[in-house]
């Protein structure tokens, strides 16, 4: 099976301005021997047809293949976050999955969810859709640890009623081919809608993430806030785009791209957007790329830290940012104890 | 312990040190003292390898090794400690965990096992007690947010923990009032036991009051052009460099 070959869908290109610089044709020209869709393990969980329309085609390829969609519904507070792991095996396998998150009015609840494998040339094809109501608060953070030669194309589209709060920290540790596609539009107001993201790469490791906010009514924030730190040949791709609207008056609109190449070969594509219809609003937009300060690593190493610590400890402070932004102390302690081994 | 032969050091490919030489023996006390640009801080930077200078010619050997061939924590872990004029400020990183990290570093240099927490949590207690420095400082992150005086203090904390057997100060008493500089010529005092030396660059008589050279230097151009004992910076002090005879030769 080609994505390239289906004939219903209408796949994006990397010319065209939402995707420019990523680079679809190796996931969507890679002949698949299987494809498959896969339950999650949880019994009772309502199933029903995925008839939305979403802003961008990259959610039809999970639901050209499996329009169904498994529907987990947050009724009352959760003390401790749900934890959904995935784990692919099989070889050669495209596989879909695709999952709603109601939570209901007046309730705080969390969700991690971890993506591993063992497989070989096997693709993840994801669809995530976020219902959160009003006054609810929804923490979500997503652990990708996925190697080389396989897929994951996430696809999130998160729809807050007022007064809600999302708080999403993405985590990309893997050495694949990583395309997340975020889309929020903000049609009510009030909204608390903060992203952010480390990606960690190294080896051949090619990530990119296509974030498309759009702010439709009064008093909303969106908080963009990726931090990059790539090794070896890795290569990321960071596209926010906010829309601002006429009706979305007083709107607090940010987004912030910061990258430490780590090798010669390394490379970033960032690329903060703002397009804003109003003047009653606060938003900024900006992009940094670099390298270890060297005055910081001298001042280590020159209290007795070996280079190579001094280089880790520089690191760690740079990407615990955006540990240290994560509310929930569980996820946060998950966070800390992840190690890849233990779910594969 | 230090000596330097004929040492030529460039940065930006333009010579700052010209042929100059120094020896300190255990247990002495060396001031340094020049018009700006002579070169001292270049000196104390190249003792303690940083990146902008190139050595291009001469010798440094210290405790009988050759210290050209150690990298910057080799040279740190063998007893070298500068204080830096301006410690760079490091977000996100513990004080309390850098300078645990550090003790632990020079710890492993020596062979010895890493330092408990109980044992490091009282050695910071007891140090900083005995010279009323702020342990709070050790919550923040490394320098960050910390006023001069806060950064020059806890320059003096790493100091105290890391013990070392050369002591450089590069104008630590700059910005600092009264009460400070006491603070720092208390704890390098207590320090001296007979076998520590300093080394400690100053413009001011100030300090040299409360810590007493042994030697003088007046570095002019790259080179030591006079050494004396402490009646030199007296001299200095009521006379200036025109008035013992030095000429600015960046004029």
């Amino acid at each position: 099976m080609r994505l390239n070959d289906i004939n219903e869908l209408t796949l994006p290109k990397k010319r065209d301005e939402e995707f420019i610089k990523v680079n679809f044709g190796e996931l969507f020209s890679y002949d698949f021997k299987d494809t498959q869709t896969y339950n999650f393990d949880i019994m009772g969980l309502e199933v029903r047809r995925d008839t939305k329309d979403y802003e961008n085609s990259l959610f039809d390829i999970t639901k050209s293949l499996d329009n169904k969609q498994v529907i987990l519904t947050i009724n009352s507070n959760i003390p401790e976050p749900i934890c959904l792991i995935h784990k692919i095996k099989d070889n050669e396998t495209f596989f879909t999955n695709s999952l709603k998150i109601e939570v209901k009015e007046n309730v705080k609840a969390s969700i991690i969810e971890v993506f591993t494998n063992t497989s070989n040339n096997s693709a993840y094809s994801i669809n995530r859709s976020f219902e959160i109501n009003e006054n609810a608060d929804f923490e979500y953070a997503k652990i990708q640890d996925i190697n080389d030669k396989n897929y994951l194309l996430f696809n999130l589209d998160i729809n807050q009623k007022e007064n809600s709060k999302c708080k999403i920290t993405n985590f990309e540790f893997g050495n694949g081919f990583i395309i997340n596609n975020i889309v929020n539009i903000l049609d009510h107001k009030n909204c608390d809608y903060e992203l952010n993201g480390l990606v960690k790469s190294q080896e051949t490791s090619n990530t990119a993430n296509v974030i498309k906010t759009v702010h439709n009514a009064e008093s909303s924030i969106s908080n963009i806030n990726y931090k990059h730190s790539l090794k070896d040949y890795s290569r990321a791709v960071f596209k926010a785009k906010s829309i601002v609207n006429k009706k979305a008056l007083f709107t607090k609109a940010f987004q912030n791209s910061n990258t430490i190449l780590l090798s010669n070969d390394a490379c970033i594509y960032a690329q903060p957007h703002l397009e804003i219809l109003i003047d009653e609003l606060e938003a900024s937009h900006g992009a940094t790329t670099g390298t270890l300060d060297k005055e910081q690593l001298l001042y280590l190493q020159s209290r007795g830290i070996n280079k190579d610590l001094a280089y880790e400890i520089l690191l760690n402070a740079y990407e615990g940012k955006i540990y240290h932004n994560i509310n929930d102390k569980l996820i946060k302690e998950f966070l800390q104890t992840y190690e890849r081994k233990n779910y594969v | 312990m230090l000596e330097v032969k004929d040492l030529k050091v460039s940065i930006n490919d333009k010579e700052i040190l010209k042929g100059l030489n120094l020896n300190i023996k255990e247990g002495e006390v060396h001031a340094l003292m020049g018009i700006n640009g002579a070169g001292k801080s270049t000196l104390v930077k190249t003792l303690s390898a940083h990146y902008d200078c190139v050595v291009t010619d001469g010798s440094i050997t210290y405790k009988k090794k050759n210290l050209l061939e150690l990298d910057v924590a080799q040279r740190a872990n063998e007893g070298i400690f500068m204080s830096f004029q301006n410690p760079i400020e490091v977000p996100g990183v513990n004080n309390s965990y850098f300078l645990k990290t550090a003790i632990n570093e020079k710890r492993a240099y020596a062979g010895l096992n890493e330092i408990d927490t109980m044992d490091f949590l009282k050695l910071i207690k007891e140090q900083t007690s005995k010279y009323n420095l702020d342990k709070k400082l050790l919550q923040r992150d490394l320098n960050e947010g910390f006023s001069g005086g806060e950064k020059k203090r806890n320059e003096l904390i790493q100091l105290l923990l890391l013990n070392p057997d050369l002591i450089m100060l590069d104008e630590i008493d700059s910005g600092l009032d009264v009460d400070a500089i006491k603070t720092v010529a208390n704890v390098v005092n207590a320090m001296l036991d007979g076998k520590k030396s300093v080394l400690m660059i100053t413009h001011y008589d100030r300090l040299l009051e409360l810590i007493k050279p042994d030697f003088v230097h007046i570095l002019n151009d790259g080179k030591i052009v006079k050494t004396g004992d402490y009646s030199l910076a007296l001299e200095l002090d009521k006379k200036g460099y025109e008035g013992i005879g030095i000429k600015d030769e960046t004029k």
